[in-house]
């Protein structure tokens, strides 16, 4: 029956374990990602040098730095013609914050500086473009569409490390982002979900508790479990211990239950023995007032305080 | 002559520009009497004094008035100062960790292993912070300050200043002071609303004596109970990851060394740095507010819901167990992590009413699953509103 429950738990779980996996393979592990392009750039962002080029942003989507120092911007708007920009070791700038962007421009100037490519976008064909790491490992890409993009507009993820892209044109809802997020954060939205949704706080104190209740439940049937496991073990052993095959007679004997006060009696024995190992010698018994230092962290019983009194 | 003594004059008075008695405002002044409460209450009638000497103290370091635009780096809010380098461990997150690790390390688990169903009583304590939670949105608080000031009812200090450095940084000083301050009067708090809560017959129930617990389970215990928490709530993974490894230290018998230190000089020294500079950074601007009266009244209101609910769940646990399985609902208290007051307080209260009736093992299990469950309860908040 033990053995049952052990079998149904542990499907159980494994169950769990496989569902939430399935959701998590398509999930890319890369940290650096091509964020927004835009190719024609008449009147949008201006570089270092007062010249409008057009710029590639990439973004780190994890919560720790990353370095593109040693990376490959590639191009491509003609199969079979693929131009690689390297991007150049020793330069801090190339690593980017948790969370922040690097802006790349595809102006065919590299003696510009690191952020400055050897290559530019075609406007009138469609242009692919590629994220390499220092092994030449892609780390991702996208292709801009041919046409779909007039002078200053750019194709970008809708939110930052979002799937889906866009054509951002400047508007109020969609607006050209470079070296920003794609969609700026003015507000928390799982606050906002809340407030609007359960002002009150009942639905986070159902779901919330729920939450604890299956974590600390799943907990009391695991050791559950253990616990009789660990019961049917100890048994085992005494029977083999005192050379008994039946169960019946093991249980009206009461094979590996021992009790408390049996076990305190054998380890009180066993100290007296030990303690006898030691001569008896002559001692000069001297009472003086313990003075220890006080200190409940290190100790459970100078934890168990005094109810406060009125002194 | 005269230029020279002019010029005394003009270097004394700009001295005195920089001393605390130019600088004192009516709030420093209210600061510095609440931090000598605090060490008076510590010392005079050992409230928390661990916590409340290095909080009081602390609030004595972080009121002492002086000339902000002076650039003298003395503040804890300045940047590049001491405190502010000290303060680092609090606003970054990673003093409580680093005492969850200590007190990994110095609990037993045994009482929990040998007897499973107690975890729930752990479980039901917690809705003390989701009832001081929506109390707090009534009063006017957001969803992010309310759960922060609801963690007050998980009694666990710590976890409050974990949860609160990150939900609502700027009432992190009152929570704390809140959380430690009603953690110290769980002995005035929890007995009357147990007695209320039970009758004579239930507070007489004897509970069977706990099995003993092999070595093996309770090794197995921090690493199932880390896996099974933490898929569950990853963003409870620095409260529980180090709270289990430090019970693993402590149970895996060949990290002695290690597991002393955790729970010695470590705790000891975290639990300084701690309170030193949570007590330094409660300012009059931000600590003597209606918000820090209310968070006062909303955290005795959340150990007074969570000793309510953990009463009620073992009367109500009762009604489905066996005759010699049943719970003395007097450990339901237990169920707060003030480890180890509750669990006493479940041991002083029972043995009012039969003096041969020892709860305090029994009281342990809920006590530490307590632990278990507010760790739980703050990843849980952490992880729907951030």
């Amino acid at each position: 029956m033990t053995r049952n429950k052990i079998g149904i738990f542990l499907s159980l779980l494994l169950a769990i374990g496989l569902c939430s996996c399935h959701g998590s393979t398509d999930r890319s592990n890369t940290k650096l990602i091509i964020n927004e392009v835009l190719i024609e750039n008449q009147g949008n962002y201006q570089d270092d040098y007062g010249l409008h080029s057009g710029w590639i942003e990439i973004f780190n989507k994890s919560y720790s730095s990353a370095d593109l120092a040693g990376c490959y911007l590639k191009v491509s708007s003609t199969p079979g013609d693929t131009v690689s920009y390297f991007i150049p070791k020793g330069d801090i700038l190339t690593s980017i914050k948790p969370r922040q962007h690097a802006l790349f421009w595809a102006d065919g100037t590299p003696r510009h500086g690191t952020f400055h490519t050897n290559f530019v976008l075609s406007k009138d064909k469609e242009n692919w473009i590629g994220l390499f790491d220092s092994g030449r490992k892609l780390l991702d890409q996208v292709v801009v569409p041919a046409g779909i993009l007039q002078a200053n507009q750019s194709y970008a993820r809708i939110s930052d490390a979002s799937s889906e892209w866009e054509v951002k044109d400047d508007s109020a809802e969609k607006y050209v982002t470079p070296s920003t997020n794609n969609k700026t954060i003015d507000s928390n939205p799982k606050m906002d979900k809340f407030e609007q949704h359960d002002p009150v706080g009942i639905g986070m104190a159902i779901s919330a508790m729920s939450v604890v209740f299956v974590g600390l439940i799943l907990l009391y049937i695991c050791f559950r479990l253990i616990g009789k496991l660990s019961v049917k073990l100890r048994k085992q052993n005494a029977m083999k211990a005192h050379n008994i095959t039946d169960k019946q007679e093991a249980k009206e004997k009461k094979l590996g239950e021992a009790p408390g006060e049996v076990i305190a009696a054998i380890t009180m024995a066993l100290h007296e023995a030990r303690g006898a190992d030691h001569d008896v010698e002559e001692t000069i018994l001297t009472i003086s007032r313990v003075k220890r230092s006080y200190s409940p962290w290190s100790s459970k019983i100078y934890t168990l305080r005094e109810t406060p009194n009125r002194k | 002559m005269g230029e020279f003594f002019s010029f005394l004059q003009n270097n004394l008075a700009d001295f005195w520009s920089y001393t605390g008695f130019y600088n004192a405002s009516p709030g420093h002044i209210a600061m510095l009497v609440i931090g000598i409460v605090f060490i008076y209450l510590a010392i005079a009638k050992e409230f928390e004094p661990m916590l409340l000497i290095p909080i009081g103290f602390g609030i004595l370091i972080g009121n002492i008035p002086f000339n902000m635009e002076a650039g003298l780096k003395v503040g804890i809010y300045e940047e590049g100062s001491v405190l502010n380098i000290l303060y680092q461990g609090v606003t970054s997150g990673w003093y409580p960790p680093l005492i969850f690790l200590g007190i990994g390390a110095m609990t037993d688990f045994s009482a929990l292993i040998s007897n499973p169903k107690l975890m729930l009583i752990g479980a039901a304590a917690q809705f003390g912070i989701f009832g001081a939670y929506m109390i707090a949105l009534a009063l006017g608080f957001d969803p992010m300050q309310a759960a922060a000031i609801g963690i007050i009812g998980g009694a666990d200090g710590p976890t409050a200043i974990f949860l609160s450095s990150k939900l609502a940084p700027n009432l992190m000083g009152a929570i704390a002071v809140s959380a430690y301050s009603y953690m110290a009067l769980v002995p005035v708090i929890q007995p009357p609303i147990m007695r209320l809560l039970t009758t004579k017959k239930e507070r007489l129930i004897r509970m069977k004596a706990p099995r003993a617990v092999s070595h093996t389970e309770k090794v197995i215990f921090p690493i199932v109970g880390l896996l099974l928490t933490t898929f569950l709530v990853p963003s409870g993974l620095p409260l529980l990851g180090m709270l289990f490894f430090g019970n693993l230290l402590k149970e895996s018998g060949v990290t002695r060394r290690l597991a002393e230190t955790a729970r010695g000089p470590l705790i000891d020294t975290i639990t300084i740095l701690l309170g030193v500079t949570v007590g330094a950074s409660t300012q009059a601007s931000e600590f003597i507010t209606w918000d820090s009266i209310k968070i006062f009244i909303l955290g005795a209101l959340s150990f007074v819901i969570a000793t309510t609910s953990g009463v009620i769940f073992v009367k109500l646990f009762n009604l489905v167990l066996k005759k010699e399985d049943k719970i003395n609902p007097l450990i339901g208290n237990s169920g707060v992590s003030a480890v180890p007051d509750s669990a006493r307080i479940s041991q002083i209260v029972g043995l009012e009413y039969d003096p041969t009736n020892y709860l305090l093992m029994h009281a342990m299990g809920p006590n530490v699953a307590g632990v278990i469950g507010s760790a739980v309860a703050a990843g849980i908040l952490l992880g729907f509103l951030i």
